[in-house]
């Protein structure tokens, strides 16, 4: 009899959880069809604006271990778009995210945008709203000189370690499809876990967008030359805010058009 | 029409639900083999830390405190990253085995020398003056009597190490956790996914707390002489010493 | 030895300690409280707060850390740090309820009646009779708690919370020889033992008090 009772429980939280966010879905809409300008107004009300970014690709999103802040490609877009939206480009607060707590994160409101190596894909964009593309990137594949691999091909049989919810796996396992060969894959929580399993010989091949691998990559390691799926990144705002990335986007054209982009690609020297 | 609980992504699930039967499976084999290895580890060091061999004594008791002082994670940790360098290379599903018979052997061990030391030390005495070696006295009079006391804290153990193969996740090791995980990480379908989770766990887990809880009636009953009677035993009985 | 432990690693590594120790330390004592009030509730409580109790302490005791953690942090929009303490608190309450409700039922029948024969109400005996001395037997296992929650924070590295342990994580990502993993390792294991190490000593004293 406890156990029903129990049941019973469950079964009412879970309803309780499904009219709530039922409910949260609501307001969404609203805010969409009468406030235009709503979402705007809760970050300028805020007076800052949350940003998801990486802090451990160097480069792109770092937090250097000296001075404890966190500085990057990414980092600067952000601060771009603060200043166009609170005026001052300070008024920005960073958190760090993974591939896996980006998405999750933007969907609860957590984070207002997204700054943090995020590829745009069709899937993606049924989820979030994406700006045009700030940066363009492949897959690369980080390995052992030792193993003596200098493509793909070689990788038959052999383990690539991929991040989870990164665009990785199923951009090799569509090329592994047209080479003909197979591969293993393991799915690790971040790229420290897949730099340490590559060193213990975990896996044969570490493998996520090249720009990330370059913070990575070591005397014992090399990065192959291959790049596979060419991706863009985009920053990402959750897909009701429609508001948001109009004004997200219209940033990201301006810097590109005045060549604000450019300078700080040259500034972080990537390649 | 996008919340996290939307009807869409439960449909999700269930269209998948062999995939979390699959890893769900993989927890209930991982669980099975860690609890028989943390029970042989728990009684084989359990009884050496109550005999009477200092040497016997002092590594049990160093297996104990590290084990039960420092994290679970580091110790999985180790045997995924660490051990490699010393061109050991165990497969995922061992390390869970591993990981966690270790851990917990540690705690068995624990509620395993409470257990002994609670029975009455006339118990001893009387043997050893019938003439009972150590290992006899423990054979038929000491543990007989100890497995009682100690079956509702072994429980807890059990759903303990059961909850704690979910660390199978964070090393791509194929378990319920890990399979919610990816699924999710995929489609981003979190919500209904980790839902349905919980209470696959709920399932394994409750059952067992519930049979612990009636036989320790039943044993209750069963026993006329009250063994049990130390504040210490009677708080460790109730919650396992963790 | 010197590239793993230098001024800057060290640092950082604390840093993440630090974090560990906030979470670690602010959930225990919130679910100290909370723990108490369940399980007072259960034992004592017929209606809805009872069961409401009950339910609660079941579904969080049968269900894993890591799930609470990945659902809490990915569902409820908090920062990091209070992510972290939350699904701490609400899990490990659930815990401390059962431990608080073995210290009260170890607590033996006769003071209940001594009690009312003295003309104690309900409240009256639990508040001045029966809580101080449940408390009492509950603190050595409170404190074996406190040091499972401690260790529990690494579990939070799974959700990209740099705490102790992901720091350590980190850093091990910038060292490739096994000298200096193994090292780091051995530091990160032992930082824990020696905080973890110390509260077992102190919860060993207390009890042979008793």
């Amino acid at each position: 009899m406890k156990l029903k009772k129990v049941f019973l429980a469950l079964g009412l939280g879970m309803c309780i959880m499904m009219t709530g966010c039922g409910s949260a879905k609501q307001t969404g809409s609203s805010t969409a069809s009468t406030g235009e300008a709503k979402e705007i107004q809760a970050i300028k009300d805020r007076g800052v604006l949350k940003v998801g970014v990486k802090v451990d690709v160097p480069k792109y999103g770092y937090k250097n271990p000296k001075t404890g802040q966190i500085e990057g490609f990414e980092i600067d877009l952000s601060k771009a778009i603060a200043k166009k939206i609170l005026g001052d480009e300070n008024k920005v607060e960073f958190q760090g995210v993974t591939a896996k707590t980006r998405g999750p994160l933007l969907d609860n409101g957590e984070i207002d945008m997204v700054a943090a190596t995020f590829t745009i894909t069709e899937e993606r964009k049924k989820s979030y709203n994406f700006s045009d593309a700030y940066m363009k990137d492949g897959v690369g594949l980080l390995v052992k000189k030792s193993l003596g691999v200098s493509s793909l091909k070689d990788l038959n049989n052999k383990t690539i370690g991929v991040a989870q919810s990164a665009t990785t796996k199923a951009a090799l396992q569509d090329e592994a499809g047209k080479q003909g060969i197979t591969l293993k894959f393991s799915e690790l929580g971040g790229y420290p876990e897949l730099k340490a399993a590559l060193d213990s010989g975990r896996i044969d091949c570490f493998a996520v967008d090249a720009s990330i691998l370059n913070g990575y990559v070591d005397d014992s390691t090399v990065i192959l030359d291959d790049r596979y799926n060419p991706q863009e990144y985009g920053i990402a705002s959750k897909k009701d805010n429609t508001e948001l990335a109009k004004v997200i986007n219209g940033v990201i054209s301006e810097m590109k058009s005045s060549g604000e982009i450019d300078k700080l690609i040259t500034k972080w020297e990537i390649k | 029409m996008n919340g996290p609980f939307s009807i869409f992504k439960w449909e999700a699930v269930f269209k998948d639900f062999s995939i979390f039967l699959e890893g769900f499976l993989t927890t209930l084999e991982v669980s099975i083999l860690g609890l028989i290895l943390a029970l042989i580890l728990g009684v084989i060091f359990g009884v050496l830390s109550t005999g009477k061999i200092k040497v016997f004594k002092i590594i049990s008791r160093i297996y104990v405190e590290v084990i039960q002082n420092t994290p679970l994670v580091i110790q999985v940790f180790f045997l995924f990253n660490g051990l490699p360098y010393l061109k050991i290379v165990l497969p995922v599903f061992l390390i869970g085995v591993l990981g966690v018979g270790v851990y917990h052997g540690a705690y068995i061990s624990e509620v395993v020398r409470t257990g002994i030391t609670s029975i009455a030390k006339g118990q001893f005495e009387a043997a050893k003056s019938q003439g009972f070696s150590h290992i006899q006295t423990m054979r038929y009079i000491i543990l007989p009597q100890t497995v009682k006391i100690i079956i509702p804290p072994l429980a807890n153990q059990l759903v303990n190490l059961i909850k704690n193969t979910s660390i199978l996740s964070m090393i791509a090791g194929g378990d319920l956790m890990y399979t919610a995980d990816s699924w999710s990480s995929a489609n981003m379908y979190y919500g209904p996914a980790y839902v349905v989770t919980g209470i696959l766990y709920f399932l394994l887990c409750y059952p067992l707390a519930i049979f612990s809880r009636k036989l320790e009636l039943k044993e209750k009953n069963k026993v006329s002489i009250n063994t049990e009677d130390s504040i210490q035993g009677q708080v460790i009985a109730t919650e396992g010493g963790l | 030895m010197s590239t793993v432990f230098n001024q800057a690693n060290i640092m950082f590594l604390l840093e993440g300690m630090k974090l560990t120790l906030t979470i670690a330390l602010i959930s225990i004592a919130l679910s100290m409280f909370f723990g108490t009030i369940l399980a007072i509730l259960r034992n004592f409580s017929k209606g809805i707060l009872g069961r409401f109790a009950t339910i609660y302490i079941e579904i969080f005791r049968n269900t894993p850390l890591l799930l609470w953690i990945l659902s809490i942090r990915f569902l409820v929009p908090i920062r990091p740090m209070y992510s972290g303490i939350l699904s701490f608190t609400l899990f490990t309450s659930a815990i401390m309820a059962e431990i608080f409700r073995g210290g009260m039922n170890s607590v033996s029948k006769g003071q209940y009646e001594a009690a009312y024969s003295q003309g104690f109400s309900k409240f009256q005996t639990l508040r001045y009779i029966i809580l101080p001395q449940s408390f009492r037997r509950c603190i050595p296992t409170f404190l074996s708690q406190a040091v499972t929650v401690i260790k529990d924070t690494s579990f939070l590295w799974a959700v990209g919370i740099e705490e102790f342990t992901g720091k350590g994580m980190i850093l091990m990502g910038s060292f490739a020889t096994s000298f200096q993993i193994f090292l780091l390792f051995g530091a990160l294991a032992g930082m824990y033992f020696i905080i973890n190490f110390t509260i077992s000593c102190g919860v060993r004293t207390i009890k042979t008090e008793y």
